[in-house]
């Protein structure tokens, strides 16, 4: 057994070698060099405004400074900007500044961990956090170094397509293990997510008026079909290897299907492995479907929608809303070799992401002529939550090299996001109710945020240089990102200088702040 | 798609009980059922943690070495008997159908938790939200003053999504009472209050009075008010929308829904004084005031974390938590049936699993999901009968086998909601919520 594993390990060493050359060939750009960040941003702008002038729409005006500081704080690294970045940013007089922001964002370690936290979500069900499945830390330390490093967005989905391992571990083979390793799901799944393509509802029958055929989806999951399967009830330990036989057949019948290639040939059995083929086949410049899934997601992400709608169904029936951009996006994308900061930056130095969320109730989304206003999702609440009071290095990554998340072993924070996850939910609905509603305003986080005692905030406020104008902008900026308008000062400010107890008044003042529809959403 | 039998349509069309909705058929009829006022129904989940002993509650084995010391005795219901510990219940056995032939394949808390309470196994893509989130969605109205589904003394930690609304999403999740959590020290009692007390989670902050929280949310709404004249979409009015709730929640008449100490001396007593007896007068409460779904923990604290998990000393724990049992139950089931509220109410009993019938070397019995039992009572359901039978020894089952589904699509069909009713999961598949074939048997 061991002495025809160590060869056969080695060889898929090799050939996984083979495979990173291959996708570096596929991914160098072979036609003209792709256009400038700006000139890209400039693309979109004008295809936007083209579309319209011919609805008839005006655009919102731009957000201010400090509105896109908040915006482009959240979107990139999860959480809202320190006082300190508030205060620099709005006295900045420089013109690029909104470039440089960006750029700084992006660098930043919790850029990486907000990512992995997005991405996890994208990829692993809500659950395989539990215990049986090992805990999902290494599944989001592994994405958090991809993301720290900016690797290749094709070699990412490579390592995740031919991952190896254990579920547990550091690594993305939690993937597999939390699917359980089952052709079908892993099918529906990786064609889904790294495709957009929903060919999930062909695995019983053929769909009568879809594209997609019972034969499409499981020669599609035969790419699945030589895992080595663990015995009895081990998946969740199971280790994600592959074997070097097995088939997937129709169900209920004994028909064995070859792997076929989405809208392609036949691939025949050979020298690599049948995820390789898989994964040199989708991360190829030439698949079209792989581009465009990938560029509607990071445009969902930083506005709120996709192009196409829902964000993971681009298969035909749901028309993009500007054709154009999503077609020039995904070449752009590819011909950048799959840079997921460089398309990042690109986004975020269009006019659209600049715009103000500010509306008089009409809407329409699809044409982007204003910013949407996004919930936050669980992981983005509990940070800012944990940032605003100053308690974030309690639970923090620090992101140093091979280090894992401490998240896993915060139960307050694993309390919180069990409350306040939404899976599969889109960003621009609002989904918590009663129950989140009464720990956010009663619950032990807030508690400890509002404490006398406990809060440093509160603390640092107490100094006695600061005048109560000086505390009321401090709370503000550590939570709103803004300073107070004219017309909040004088309430706050009567309230402060009414208070026979001044830190119980400005607990009052943070906890109105902390519970207000301007600190839950991303606006 | 499902199959309508002729019997069913029947039903429907005609005078009288209908215990089935058709989805997609006739919908104006079917609408105009659902929004009959006197067809408001409600459901009690009695969630045993830890796993209760079957072989010393509903399937005794007299006279075989796995019986174990309790007695049998007589019930209301000619033929059915019980442990000698649930003699109130017994009185109240017409109203009851035991389910002896529960067969599911989870032998894990966490694992076996889920399984109970969502109908599936975990893993997977889905993520399956609870009976309780399911149930209160069809039965419910989304915008009733108190919450559509609350949840008393549950014990989470076993399995977080077991408790949860998974795909649902947080609207669907339980307003919880007294939750208890894995991690979470107990708060060392001054004196020991005559009753157990119960108060909604995060209903107040204790250092914050009534004159600071006006202040507070004076400071609130101003913030409020400023953000969202300028921001009239969707999900700032649902932001400030769910606040409004929570507030009136918080300061209202409806939280006296909760408030126990309305509730005479001796009826307070006549539930039991812990957390499950007092949990039950709360239920009923609840119910008397419309709340669809409404659950109750037993042996998730007290007597231990799980007292249910009796691996050791099972006779002495299992008769204590017998007794709380047989005092919240039959009190609830009394009270119910006094004010016309039993016919509308479906009570489902069950745990993760059941018990070896074999008693180990310390006295305890082990984790066993072969052969076990669950129960069914009030309205919608035939009691006085036990479906299905265990082998003598109780180590298999030799009638109707059922499974967690089929008692979930009971549950629902005892409810007046069709268990094929969809829900649309993360992933876009749809999910029937409950995946089953109802036990005719023991449906009224």
């Amino acid at each position: 057994m061991f002495a025809l594993q160590v060869p056969r390990l080695r060889l898929g060493l090799a050939i996984a070698a083979v495979v990173v050359a291959g996708c570096m060939f596929f991914g160098a750009p072979t036609s003209a060099a792709p256009p400038s960040e700006q000139e890209m941003a400039a693309r979109i702008d004008a295809l936007l405004a083209a579309r319209w002038k011919q609805e008839g729409v005006t655009p919102a005006a731009s957000a201010s400074d400090a509105e896109f500081l908040r915006r482009a704080s959240l979107d990139l690294t999860g959480t809202i900007p320190t006082v300190n970045e508030v205060r620099e940013f709005l006295a900045d007089t420089s013109a690029d500044k909104h470039r440089k922001l960006i750029d700084s964002l992006l660098k930043k370690p919790t850029h990486a961990t907000h990512f992995s936290n997005v991405w996890r979500n994208a990829l692993l069900p809500v659950d395989a956090n539990q215990v049986f499945f090992g805990g999902d830390n290494g599944f989001r330390s592994w994405l958090r170094s991809q993301f720290s490093q900016n690797v290749p967005y094709d070699k990412i989905v490579t390592d995740v397509l031919v991952a190896r391992g254990q579920g547990g571990q550091v690594g993305p083979a939690l993937f597999y293990t939390a699917l359980q390793l089952k052709p079908e799901e892993l099918a529906a799944s990786t064609s889904k997510i790294f495709l957009g393509v929903q060919i999930q509802c062909a695995q019983c029958h053929n769909h009568p008026f879809d594209h997609w055929k019972q034969d499409d989806f499981w020669g599609y999951a035969a790419f699945f079909g030589q895992l080595a399967q663990p015995q009895g009830n081990q998946q969740f330990a199971a280790m994600v290897t592959d074997a070097d036989t097995g088939d997937v057949k129709l169900p209920e019948s004994e028909v064995v299907v070859k792997p076929k290639f989405l809208a392609g040939e036949a691939s025949e059995d050979g020298v690599l492995t049948r995820r390789m083929r898989l994964a040199l086949w989708m991360t190829s410049r030439d698949n079209a479907f792989f581009s465009r899934a990938a560029v509607n997601r990071v445009w969902a992400m930083l506005f709120g929608r996709g192009i196409v709608e829902p964000v993971d169904d681009l298969g035909g029936k749901n028309a993009p809303s500007h054709p154009e951009v999503l077609d020039e996006l995904s070449k752009y994308f590819a011909d950048t070799g799959f840079d997921l900061n460089r398309l990042i930056r690109t986004l975020a130095a269009t006019k659209a992401y600049q715009l103000s969320s500010a509306s008089d109730g009409e809407n329409r989304p699809e044409l982007f002529a204003r910013m949407a206003i996004k919930s936050l999702t669980a992981d983005q609440m509990y940070d800012c939550l944990q940032d605003a009071m100053r308690r974030r290095e309690l639970s923090a990554y620090t992101g140093q090299p091979g280090q894992q998340f401490a998240g896993g072993f915060d139960q307050l924070r694993q309390q919180f996001l069990a409350r306040f996850n939404a899976p599969g939910q889109g960003t621009t609905e609002f989904h918590s109710g009663i129950p989140q509603a009464l720990m956010l305003m009663n619950g032990q986080v807030i508690v400890q945020a509002t404490n006398l005692q406990q809060s440093d905030l509160l603390g640092a406020l107490d100094a006695p240089f600061f005048s109560d104008d000086d505390r009321l902008e401090i709370l503000f900026l550590s939570t709103l990102s803004r300073f107070p308008t004219d017309d909040e000062r004088p309430g706050a400010t009567a309230h402060l200088e009414n208070a026979s107890n001044k830190r119980q008044a400005l607990s009052d003042v943070l906890w109105a702040l902390l519970n207000s529809a301007e600190f839950a959403l991303n606006h | 798609m499902s199959i309508i039998r002729r019997r069913d349509l029947l039903k429907a069309c005609g005078v009288g009980f209908v215990g089935y909705s058709m989805s997609g058929w006739l919908p104006a009829f079917a609408n105009a059922i659902a929004q009959d006022p006197k067809r408001k129904r409600h459901c009690i989940l009695l969630w045993m943690t830890g796993g209760p002993a079957q072989t010393d509650t509903w399937d005794m084995k007299p006279g075989h070495a796995n019986g174990g010391q309790f007695k049998e005795i007589e019930t209301a219901a000619a033929g059915l008997r019980f442990s000698e510990h649930l003699p109130k219940l017994a009185k109240l056995a017409d109203q009851l159908a035991v389910i002896r032939s529960l067969s599911t394949k989870e032998g894990d808390h966490g694992r076996g938790t889920y399984l109970m309470r969502t109908g599936h196994q975990p893993g997977g893509p889905i993520s399956f939200p609870c009976i309780g989130s399911t149930l209160s969605k069809a039965l419910g109205s989304a915008d009733a003053e108190l919450p559509n589904y609350v949840s008393i003394a549950p014990y989470e930690a076993f399995n977080r999504a077991a408790f949860g609304p998974g795909f649902l999403g947080p609207r669907s999740a339980p307003l919880t009472v007294a939750a208890t959590n894995f991690f979470q020290q107990p708060q060392p009692q001054q004196q020991q209050p005559a009753y157990a007390e119960l108060g909604v989670d995060d209903l107040r902050n204790p250092g914050v009075d009534r004159a600071q929280e006006d202040a507070r949310l004076a400071l609130w709404q101003s913030l409020q008010d400023g953000f969202l004249k300028k921001h009239k979409s969707a999900s700032p009015v649902a932001h400030n929308t769910v606040y409004q709730r929570a507030v009136r929640m918080m300061r209202s008449d409806a939280a006296k829904a909760f408030d126990l100490a309305e509730e005479k001396g001796d009826v307070r007593e006549r539930y039991g004084k812990g957390r499950f007896g007092q949990g039950c007068l709360m239920a009923r409460r609840l119910v008397e005031r419309g709340v669809p779904f409404v659950e109750v923990s037993l042996g998730s604290a007290g007597g231990g974390a799980f007292a249910w998990d009796t691996h050791a000393q099972n006779f002495p724990t299992v008769k204590s938590l017998s007794e709380e049992l047989d005092a919240g139950w039959s009190a609830l089931m009394s009270d119910l049936k006094d004010r016309g509220l039993l016919e509308a109410t479906t009570i489902l009993w069950m745990g993760e699993f059941g018990r070896t019938p074999k008693i180990n070397g310390n006295a305890g019995r082990d984790h066993f999901p072969a052969a076990w039992s669950a129960v069914l009572a009030g309205g919608g359901i035939k009691g006085g009968q036990a479906f299905g039978k265990t082998s003598e020894d109780g180590e298999k089952v030799e009638e109707g086998k059922v499974d967690v589904g089929d008692v979930l699509a009971t549950l629902c069909r005892a409810l007046g909601v069709d268990p094929e009713t969809k829900n649309i999961s993360e992933i876009g598949r749809p999910i029937a919520i409950a995946e089953g074939a109802p036990i005719e048997a023991i449906l009224a």
